[in-house]
């Protein structure tokens, strides 16, 4: 009955929503909430800020959700303290023995923890992000293996300190590869097209032409990067790709970036919640949903309820972002 | 009354356009479903979770206890007034506050943050740092000032014999001390001394030969004492230590231009900090002399060679201790006013000692 369907089969698109002078008071009331409560407070500013930016964020007129809460993000931080307490403790007291064999082994256990919880605690994030995150009322879910995702980490790091760095773009694909194809919406499923090969020579060429044009392909640069992620980038619904595109262009990039450099070097660093507003409101508006994606038909799939929010924190604490 | 609101039954993405009857104690939600069937779901008010945050302009909640979860969101400013004025538990005051009037409330919270950061970084930083020095145990002074002296290699450069004569100095001098003194002379260039938690004192060799009488020696270690006595050094390390992790937690992520502004800032707060622990240094320093009864002069004497070997006499501002003709001035002034000065042999006897060793 092609006549009375509801389906929308308009091109669908993302838009971001949020004002600067609404995210500044947001942003502003969390800074002295953690000043004053010597940065306890921090958990529930990260998650009220996230969950401004989500519900900032609209596609088919519904606005997107994260449902993480503070004490959630807040029990992770403590897991993490405990773990760096310790691992500082040991640290420190093989230090103070002076004994060299001791000193050696504790400083070599320290830098491997560090460089073997990364894999955990990207999968962590990816899984607690997911799970805490929904539009429409439908849940995201991550659906990797942790064992699987930490040998794939493993080995791509390896390759890429054998190679000097040169592995590392593909290492960089293969991880986003695994992360995408073990992504649901709901009955939807993600994919990345990517190859490392083309993200080496997008990276290659920025190491040559950055020098020669004292700087200024760095904007064609960001273009090419945002590009090859969101471009190689899609969604499956009912066995149809629908593909996300951006048609963003170094100028485009370069406006965002002046702005941006002169707002937060004039005001000492205060324009800060516009420049983020800015800049989400700068990547949202050229990105376009390729296809006909039935934003009225995405059925819910079973839900994770992934509580802990180590992984996350951890990102956090290592300054690693997950996009 | 009734409120226009989209509603999402959580086991598709299907928006469904309803309506909401709201009281305290029941929302009525209609609407008509795919197969136009009327279809009406309740919900108790209490049990509504709500978004945890502030847009403008609408309002979102979930419902239920086990998934999956239902969900409406609305961009009816009745429903919103609504909401606002007759469910207090779903709406936050401090946000309503906030965000009525934008403009002032940023300004309000920006004042804020800068009254937090002057008090945090004037008061609270030195107040905890100071204390923190202050409460540390002897032992652990004593360990920290060890461990900067092993760094150091001083030994490396040691000249036993003028050490052991300067030791024999410093014990003939009556000097109450927490920590035992121990003093070193090391074979260096540099005209300088310097002092280490928990006692030790390193006199470079040059200085010693610069100075000529044993009351400016005595002023020079009567100075390095009272950094030992008064844990300038960890005084100064947790200030300092304490001052830049609050400047790069509060700029450290803002922008390039503003940390380097700022940690500038904190730089010359800083030197300002140590030039004031310089000052109390010289004068515990003529304290200790003045208990020995030696001429206070010899305390203004040494800065005078100083003075004549340094080129360039650095604007206080820009240095760790003050200007070495204020220092002069300063000295002076509480030298005139000494009442007794005894003859020392036995310090007269050392100080030749010392001279002959280097």
């Amino acid at each position: 009955m092609d006549l009375i369907s509801v389906k929308s089969r308009t091109k669908a698109s993302l838009k971001y929503l949020g004002e600067g002078t609404e995210f500044a008071i947001i942003y502003l009331k969390n800074i002295i909430l953690t000043l004053l409560s010597l940065g306890l407070y921090y958990p529930w500013a990260k998650v009220e800020i996230l969950k401004y930016h989500y519900q900032s964020t609209e596609l088919d007129q519904a606005r997107f959700s994260f449902h993480a809460t503070g004490k959630e993000v807040f029990k992770g931080f403590i897991k993490i303290y405990v773990i760096f307490i310790f691992l500082y403790g040991f640290l420190f007291y093989a230090l103070r023995t002076q004994n060299q064999v001791l000193t050696v082994a504790a400083v070599s256990i320290f830098y491997l923890l560090l460089i073997l919880i990364v894999p955990f605690a990207i999968h962590g994030a990816v899984r607690y992000r997911s799970s805490r995150s929904s539009w429409k009322g439908i849940h995201f879910k991550y659906l990797g293996d942790r064992t699987e995702f930490f040998w794939l980490y493993m080995k791509g790091a390896l390759l890429t300190i054998c190679t000097l760095g040169i592995y590392g773009a593909w290492f960089h694909v293969d991880m986003r590869k695994y992360i995408f194809s073990h992504l649901r919406f709901g009955n939807l499923s993600f994919n990345f097209k990517g190859n490392g090969g083309d993200l080496f020579v997008i990276n290659l060429k920025f190491v040559i032409l950055f020098y020669l044009t004292l700087g200024i392909y760095s904007f064609w640069y960001y273009r090419n990067l945002v590009r090859f992620y969101v471009d190689n980038t899609s969604l499956v619904q009912n066995g149809k790709e629908v593909k996300f595109k951006t048609n963003m262009q170094a100028g485009d990039v370069f406006e965002l970036l002046f702005i941006n450099g002169l707002l937060l070097v004039f005001t000492l660093g205060i324009a800060m919640p516009w420049v983020t507003v800015r800049t989400l409101n700068f990547f949202f508006r050229f990105l376009e949903i390729d296809g006909e994606l039935n934003t009225n038909a995405i059925q819910q799939a079973s839900y994770d309820n992934y509580d802990d929010a180590i992984g996350d924190d951890m990102l956090d604490f290592f300054d690693i972002d997950l996009l | 009354m009734a409120f226009k609101v989209h509603f999402f039954d959580g086991k598709t993405s299907r928006t469904h356009e309803a309506s909401v009857s709201a009281n305290s104690v029941n929302w009525k939600i209609c609407y008509v479903d795919e197969n136009a069937m009327p279809i009406e779901i309740s919900w108790n008010p209490q049990k509504i979770k709500k978004a945890d945050v502030y847009t403008e302009g609408l309002v979102s909640f979930t419902y239920g206890d086990t998934f999956p979860f239902q969900k409406l969101e609305s961009t009816d400013e009745q429903f919103i007034n609504y909401v606002n004025n007759s469910h207090q538990h779903l709406r936050s005051s401090i946000d309503l506050l906030l965000h009525k009037s934008k403009w002032r409330s940023i300004v309000f919270l920006l004042i804020g943050i800068l009254g937090i950061g002057f008090v945090s970084y004037f008061y609270v930083i030195p107040t905890v740092a100071t204390g923190f020095a202050t409460s540390l145990s002897q032992e652990n002074v004593i360990d920290f000032g060890d461990h900067v002296f092993n760094v150091l290699s001083v030994e490396s450069k040691m000249n036993e014999n003028a050490s052991k004569e300067l030791q024999d100095f410093v014990d003939e001098m009556e000097i109450s001390s927490e920590f035992p003194l121990k003093v070193y002379v090391a074979e260096s260039e540099e005209l300088n001394a310097f002092a280490l938690s928990g006692g030790k004192i390193v006199v470079f060799s040059s200085l010693l030969k610069k100075i000529e009488t044993k009351e400016q020696l005595a002023a020079l270690i009567g100075h390095e004492v009272s950094h030992i006595e008064n844990r300038h050094m960890l005084k100064n390390i947790a200030r300092n230590f304490g001052g830049a992790i609050f400047v790069s937690v509060l700029f450290g992520d803002i922008n390039g231009a503003t940390t380097v502004l700022m940690e500038n800032a904190h730089l010359l707060g800083q030197l300002s900090f140590t030039r004031s622990l310089e000052k109390e240094a010289d004068i515990f320093g003529l304290d200790i002399m003045r208990d020995n009864n030696l001429n206070l002069h010899g305390m203004p004497e040494l800065f005078e060679i100083l003075k004549k070997e340094t080129a360039v006499d650095v604007p206080s501002y820009l240095s760790n201790h003050p200007m070495l003709k204020d220092r002069i001035e300063y000295t002076i002034e509480i030298a005139e006013q000494q009442e007794m000065i005894l003859e020392n042999r036995v310090l007269d006897l050392k100080w030749k000692a010392i001279k002959e060793a280097i």
